[in-house]
């Protein structure tokens, strides 16, 4: 699942290389409009419905490994 | 082509990455340096019926506004405005659907005033969803997007097609095959009377279809038929049964026999001198389907339906991803029959074993015309859809040449008769100061020297003009090779050749051959 969204960050913010450290402080198309297709996609691709209180305090690689255990998405 | 988008919610991932976007709802800042805008306003969602009916009239100038302001050679794409959220308490209250037809009414009317205004109705779109899909609340009142951005990948197909459809793009030919196609039933089985055409299900929806492809045919688009079944029968049957809608008279050249398909579009394509990738094939056999997807990936094979109900959904869906354009031309109405007198032309020449004198018989008459607001819709489409005989393969929109003229380009068109026919404005040329920019022919004028007639008689107006040296360029591309050396052939001197294959050319007015033979009759409008 990690691999997953690795894979997600590095398409959506269109990066060359991308690691667990990937933040919006790091990150420079992590921006409201990169949150909303980072949004879209990890939807799409763990089939859920993040609440807009979980998109609000989704600003790394980490918030998202946490937000999706929350949902009982672990990884393999 | 990057497109600025004049918006009021969040659409920026709908649309190409090299678009630009305003502000929300900002109309302060009109950029000069795009290739064309983009106005696509959503209706307000607001709960006060009075303030949702003068914010879509405020859009409605605020779009007045912008279109006054912009280039009028530059497009502007507009999308019409569809309700969101549609919340009258009373079933009598339709005040705000009114304002929004108003506002859709008033973007079609500034349509007919604008030649660069391009309304597209969004209903086009909107209209393949539910309401629940169309729109997600969550994604409204976190990033204020007015459309369920999980339909992404779907507007961006549909926008795909209708920016096509403004450049005019289509494919030109059908491929149809006969027997549970065009008709239900194997006419080698059930004879003419026997086969299901017209009368009762199944028949009334095979004679829905072929009303459908006349319908498409009228608007320019090529019938041909690749059947496999005895050539007389065929005739027969489209001559004596009575139901039979598409008749011989409609398809511009057909191949009834049991010879491979793939075999007989190719032959299609040469007679008809039409590209296969312009070609789509139709048949109800996903043998012969799979056999032409393999032996020519370039023609589309779109799957066929199974039941004949299903028909007309398939030829709506057919028509959306292969034939929509935005508009189509007088000589687009007329295809039919100028690729049909062409046949007739091949057969001609084929009795007379001097080429003059075929051509003399032909009474060639070539009309060359300035561009006016008249033919600048056809030469712009010619731009965009002739690929062998073309020079630079430059492509432009009506904008475009405007602007050109504007600028002081000289551009030409030509219109080609003869005893066969009129095949209309079938080529063009353009000239920046001392330079051929752009030189085309159609493919069904070719074959009969029409185009050095027309670079001499143009060259001579040049030299009229005071224009001495006379440059010009080819651009090899994957399809016009067979101009490579048209300049060569004109008395052009090759002055540079590049490691890309293109060419710049040089020629001296004074020194040129500018004798054109006296049976083509040359009329200068």
């Amino acid at each position: 699942m990690e691999e997953k969204v690795l894979e997600i960050l590095k398409n959506v913010f269109e990066l060359d290389t991308v690691d667990t450290t990937c933040s919006q402080q790091t990150c420079e198309k992590w921006d409201s409009m990169g949150q909303l297709n980072l949004v879209v996609e990890l939807e799409s691709e763990f089939d859920i419905s993040l609440e807009p209180e979980e998109i609000g305090e989704m600003t790394s690689f980490q918030d998202i490994i946490r937000i999706l255990n929350d949902k009982g998405i672990k990884n393999e | 082509m990057s497109l600025f988008v004049f918006r009021n919610n969040t659409v920026e991932r709908f649309f190409p990455k090299d678009y630009t976007f305003s502000g929300y709802d900002d109309i302060s800042v009109i950029p000069a340096d795009v290739n064309g805008y983009v106005w696509f306003y959503q209706a307000p969602v607001g709960h006060s019926r009075e303030t949702s009916i003068e914010e879509i009239q405020g859009y409605q100038q605020k779009f007045d506004f912008v279109l006054s302001r912009t280039d009028a050679n530059k497009t502007v794409i507009a999308l019409t405005m569809e309700e969101i959220y549609a919340l009258p308490l009373t079933d009598d209250d339709h005040a705000v659907r009114r304002a929004i037809w108003q506002y859709n009414a008033a973007l079609f009317e500034a349509e007919k005033n604008h030649a660069n205004l391009k309304v597209i109705d969004y209903s086009q779109f909107t209209r393949n969803y539910p309401a629940t899909d169309l729109l997600d609340w969550k994604f409204y009142f976190i990033s204020q997007m007015g459309i369920n951005p999980k339909l992404t990948k779907d507007f961006q197909a549909w926008w795909q097609r209708k920016v096509d459809s403004i450049a005019l793009k289509r494919k030109k030919c059908i491929v149809l095959d006969l027997d549970n196609t065009l008709w239900g039933g194997v006419l080698g089985e059930d004879g003419i009377s026997g086969i299901k055409i017209g009368g009762d299900y199944p028949g009334k929806a095979f004679a829905f279809f072929q009303k459908s492809l006349l319908q498409l045919s009228q608007a320019g688009v090529i019938l041909t038929v690749c059947s496999k079944n005895n050539e007389t029968d065929v005739l027969e049957a489209w001559e004596k049964n009575p139901f039979m809608v598409l008749k011989k008279e409609h398809f511009a050249a057909y191949r009834i026999n049991w010879t491979d398909k793939a075999t007989n579009i190719r032959e299609l394509a040469e007679e008809l001198n039409i590209g296969l990738d312009s070609f789509v094939f139709i048949d109800d056999n996903p043998t012969e389907r799979e056999l032409i997807r393999q032996m020519l990936p370039m023609v589309s094979v779109p799957e066929f339906p199974t039941q004949p109900y299903e028909l007309p959904v398939f030829f709506k869906k057919l028509v959306e991803d292969y034939f929509k354009v935005y508009s189509i031309t007088e000589e687009d109405k007329k295809k039919t029959e100028q690729y049909k007198a062409n046949a007739a032309r091949v057969q001609a020449q084929h009795s007379f074993s001097d080429f003059s004198a075929f051509l003399e018989s032909l009474d060639i008459q070539i009309t060359i015309e300035a561009a006016n607001e008249f033919n600048i819709p056809r030469i712009a489409q010619m731009t965009q859809k002739t690929n062998q005989f073309n020079l630079t393969t430059k492509r432009y929109t009506d904008a475009d040449v405007k602007d050109f003229l504007s600028n002081g380009w000289k551009i030409w068109c030509v219109s080609v008769a003869d005893r066969f026919g009129d095949n209309g404005i079938t080529g063009c040329i353009m000239i920046n100061g001392d330079e051929i920019d752009t030189f085309l022919l159609s493919c069904r004028i070719l074959g009969k020297g029409i185009e050095k007639a027309f670079i001499k008689k143009v060259m001579a107006l040049l030299k009229e003009d005071g224009i001495v040296s006379l440059k010009a360029a080819y651009q090899p591309t994957a399809k016009n090779a067979q101009v490579a050396d048209f300049y060569d052939r004109c008395g052009f001197t090759c002055v540079t050749e590049n490691a890309d294959g293109s060419k710049n050319y040089v020629l001296d007015l004074n020194a040129a051959d500018l004798e054109i033979e006296k049976y083509y009759h040359i009329n200068l409008k």
